[in-house]
């Protein structure tokens, strides 16, 4: 099946690669980026109460493929993509719930990890909104969550999408850490409490 | 030169006006943000020597990083350059409007015209739209586009977003009569 007859109008590739952060190189240098496909919503016009899974089966599998292939292609192949994350935002003519069922399920998130090769839970943004917002993508690292490193977002922003009866599917990933990243780790922190920090939170 | 990063954005449309468009129309950019060369200076007269510093390295960075993101000969081409709210839109213009700058993309793209542009001030965040003319006849209608560009956080003040955008192709569903064909 083609990609116009599952209503896919636009993809939209962005990145931003950093040279220079406070005025120095990053140690580690990263290409955050985005990937995005602008679909018409195929639940328009249905009750809250329906089945979504029929349209989730067929359309989320093809963003999934189309979208990683899209950030692979641009970043240096699946090795090179060290952290990921995953967005929605649904045109004003639908539901949240319809943005959830294609970024939510095994049929995106589960091949997303497949085909990028990681193990972690993709963490996610979702919003409803009028064509041209914006919306921050949260990333982290693929195989390993809570690497403290790897928590960086990119804006992403399409200026005539979604449309009220669209979707926007969007699917962020980095090649690296945050610039300058040096706020120690899971095994290099203290322990935190109230009784540790004292007089400033009583 | 000072690049504090560069930006790359590719639109491909599949479907326009309903209709499948094929093959899928694309359009890239690539921005580099750097820093005003003259920031700081107050009223520079003689914009000159920042021009000879910075207007070629820019355009050779730039031109064959957006024909790799077209992946496609380029049929039309443009440029912006978007100023830091402290800066001067003469601080930009004097970046984009040589030919030290232009004809690094112009070479790359076999292209002869002049390249249509977008000068602007404005803060990190701000929305701007870089028209596009055919690469050898700025009257081939068929051909004029613009492509929407936001980078959230640039231009800082004392930046100037520099960007030149190609299109493999005119408008998707273009159908306009050709330029002078309606006129009496």
């Amino acid at each position: 099946m083609n990609d116009q007859r599952l209503g896919i109008r636009k993809i939209v590739y962005y990145s931003e690669e950093i040279l220079l952060e406070n005025g120095l190189s990053p140690a580690v240098p990263a290409v955050r980026a985005t990937a995005a496909a602008v679909v018409t919503n195929p639940w328009l016009g249905g009750e809250a109460t329906d089945d979504l899974g029929e349209d989730v089966v067929q359309l989320a599998p093809v963003l999934a493929r189309k979208l990683t292939d899209v950030l692979a292609a641009n970043l240096g192949g699946v090795e090179a993509i060290q952290a990921f994350g995953k967005a929605a935002i649904v045109g004003t003519n639908g539901e949240i719930e319809h943005g959830a069922a294609l970024i939510h399920t095994p049929f995106f998130g589960n091949l997303v990890r497949e085909f990028f090769e990681g193990e972690s839970i993709i963490c996610f943004a979702d919003d409803r909104a009028d064509a041209g917002a914006s919306l921050v993508v949260p990333l982290w690292h693929k195989n390993a969550a809570a690497t403290r490193t790897h928590y960086q977002t990119i804006t992403t922003r399409i200026g005539d999408a979604p449309r009220p009866d669209e979707i926007v599917v969007v699917l962020g990933a980095s090649t690296g850490p945050r610039p300058h990243s040096r706020i120690g780790d899971r095994l290099t922190d203290p322990i935190v409490k109230a009784d540790t920090v004292g007089e400033l939170v009583s | 030169m000072s690049i504090r990063k560069i930006v790359t954005l590719t639109e491909d449309v599949l479907i326009e006006g309903g209709r499948d468009v094929t093959p899928n129309a694309r359009v890239a950019v690539v921005a580099a943000i750097v820093k005003n060369p003259w920031a700081g200076q107050g009223f520079v007269e003689d914009l000159s020597p920042g021009i000879d510093g910075n207007a070629s390295d820019i355009g050779a960075l730039l031109a064959p990083r957006v024909l790799e993101a077209l992946g496609a000969p380029a049929e039309a081409y443009g440029k912006a350059a978007i100023v830091g709210l402290n800066g001067e839109i003469e601080h930009g213009s004097g970046l984009i409007h040589t030919l030290a700058f232009g004809n690094h993309f112009r070479d790359a793209a076999n292209a002869t015209t002049l390249l249509p542009a977008v000068e602007k001030r404005g803060p990190a965040g701000v929305v701007f739209d870089i028209p596009l003319k055919h690469i050898t006849d700025a009257t081939i209608r068929s051909h004029h586009q613009s492509i929407e560009v936001r980078i959230n956080d640039a231009p800082h003040a004392d930046e100037i977003v520099i960007a030149l955008a190609a299109a493999a192709q005119g408008r998707p569903q273009q159908r306009l009569a050709a330029f002078a064909t309606e006129t009496k």
